[in-house]
């Protein structure tokens, strides 16, 4: 039998789960998921200058040391902007239309995200949010927002 | 840095834009490679430099620059990668006048070439694993659909501004052989109002669509370029150009874009005000980057692009020509050579070789470039070439 013959007459379509986050991929990002498991939001602050950063990264942006340590935050914000998506990003076609958004966090960073619980039409620039915490797997905790 | 014309671009070349083409980035510089070459009749012994920007398609091979010399069969004596993304081509020139002018080498082919819609897609690694793909954001299309919403919100967006550059690009586009086939049909304002949401308020029509297609030019001395005995040369005369501008303020205002730093920079050096670019070829992923740029770099103040755009008459006989080759929206993306694509129109009209859509009095030319998307902001790399006639 050729090859062709055994092949299945429709090709089957491989589906591309949704993107899961994994800790640690371009730094120690450890404590971020670990806080998070637990229903923490927690970022990075310089220790020098005091100065909040998000996402995590290797340095102070602030001063370009490497005196950081996490801090728990009020998981309290407002929309700086947001948009509605209906051509998915690989592994999100299910969720399509779904809401991303840049919500500023009341301690001045900036976290992009999903909002939850809200009609798009509803969604508007300066909207007060809080956290929600969308579980991923038994694992994963990811920060998302939902209005206050 | 005070108006030299001492950096003269000689000749360019350009493949058509394609869709799905299936040749290789290696086979679309190639083509540029000629082109240049018969068109100034330079002997390609004495092209000792290589400017080379990163493509889509080929950059999972570090050695990518290096290769090229090998199929160009060139010996350069400087070469560089350039990966600004859409700053590459400008930014490679303005990399180039100065390693010509440390004397480094003489002549150098500056070249962008990328089959990205026929070949692989890079992964970027970095924060976006944990912090950007479960999120969902659609790529560029999301961060502009972002970048858009905020705009609207703070100065208001007339969408009637956005269907004028699309319809005007489009034209163009209408006039230009090596814009890809796919979009060559009239587009009407009415068109780009109806065309579907892609991440609300962002259009399908206000996005490019990628492409493959590679372009070049060739730089040298102007002392150099008469001693060739060059039919034709035009000089860049300013450049400007910042990464991560503002990168590390977390609440900086996403609408103001590094072209507040760079065109500015540019147009100093040039010796030059708005009021005196004759056209400009602004980088284009999304019309909404046209306003933004349009009104960075000083043409109107801040919130007044819509404003600007429907009060100029931005076609090939108009005031301020815009992207008379139709720009990346209408003539199509070849990946990351995208920002050489409205370069060598810039380049071309300058020669007087524009044909159909020739702009009279070709004096001067202002290119942009725009390049990555980061986290949060609006984009990476901002750069603004100013090019005089001699």
């Amino acid at each position: 039998m050729s090859e062709q013959a055994k092949a299945p007459a429709k090709p089957e379509v491989k589906k591309i789960p949704r993107p899961m986050p994994r800790p640690n991929t371009y730094m120690d990002t450890k404590p971020f998921w670990e806080a998070a498991k637990n229903g923490k939001l927690v970022i990075q602050y310089c220790k020098d200058t005091g100065k909040p950063q998000f996402f995590p990264r290797p340095v102070s942006m602030a001063n370009g040391k490497r005196n950081l340590e996490w801090r728990e935050v009020s998981g309290r914000g407002t929309v700086y902007s947001f948009t509605n998506t209906f051509s998915a990003w690989p592994g999100h076609e299910d969720r399509v239309p779904y809401m991303v958004a840049l919500v500023e966090l009341e301690e001045g960073v900036r976290i992009l995200c999903n909002l939850f619980n809200v009609k798009a039409e509803d969604v508007k620039i300066g909207m007060p949010v809080k956290l929600y915490w969308e579980k991923l797997s038994e694992d994963i905790n990811y920060p998302a927002f939902q209005p206050a | 840095m005070n108006k030299r014309k001492d950096i003269a671009i000689i000749g360019y070349g350009e493949t058509k834009v394609t869709l799905k083409g299936g040749r290789s980035s290696y086979d679309l510089a190639g083509e540029v490679f000629a082109q240049v070459v018969e068109q100034t009749g330079i002997d390609p012994k004495k092209i000792d430099g290589l400017s080379i920007a990163e493509t889509m398609s080929e950059t999972s091979n570090p050695f990518w620059g290096v290769y090229m010399c090998e199929m160009l069969g060139l010996s350069p004596s400087w070469m560089q990668l350039n990966g600004l993304g859409g700053t590459s081509g400008i930014g490679g020139i303005a990399r180039a006048a100065a390693a010509i002018r440390d004397g480094l080498c003489e002549t150098v082919f500056v070249v962008a070439s990328d089959a990205q819609s026929s070949g692989r897609n890079p992964e970027q690694g970095a924060q976006r694993g944990e912090f950007q793909y479960p999120v969902g954001l659609r790529g560029p299309v999301g961060a502009f659909g972002l970048l858009t919403q905020r705009y609207r919100h703070q100065y208001g967006l007339d969408d009637r501004a956005l269907a004028k550059l699309a319809v005007t690009q489009r034209n163009h586009a209408l006039m230009n052989p090596n814009a890809v086939d796919k979009l060559q049909k009239p587009l009407t304002e009415a068109d780009y109002l109806n065309s579907k949401y892609v991440s609300e308020p962002l259009r399908m029509l206000d996005s490019v669509m990628v492409c493959d297609g590679a372009n070049g030019v060739l730089v040298t001395s102007t002392e150099n370029a008469k001693k060739l005995g060059a039919k034709k040369m035009i000089h860049p005369v300013g450049y400007g150009e910042i990464t991560n501008f503002k990168g590390a303020e977390p609440l900086a205002d996403i609408t103001v874009s590094g072209f507040s730093v760079a065109g500015p920079r540019a147009l100093k050096r040039a010796g030059m005000t708005p009021k005196d670019i004759r056209m400009i070829m602004p980088y284009d992923d999304f019309l909404i980057a046209l306003i933004i740029t349009l009104e960075d770099i000083g043409f109107c103040p801040k919130g007044k692009g819509c404003e600007f755009v429907m009060n100029t008459d931005l076609s090939y006989k108009g005031t301020l020509p815009l992207n008379t080759s139709g720009g990346q929206i209408s003539a199509g993306q070849p990946g990351l050579a995208g920002g050489g694509l409205n370069l060598v129109e810039g380049v071309r009209q300058m020669f007087g070789e524009a044909g159909a859509r020739q702009v009279s009095d070709p004096r001067n030319c202002m290119v942009t470039g725009i390049g990555v998307i980061p986290y949060g902001r609006n984009w990476g790399v901002s750069g603004v070439l100013v090019m005089e006639q001699s």
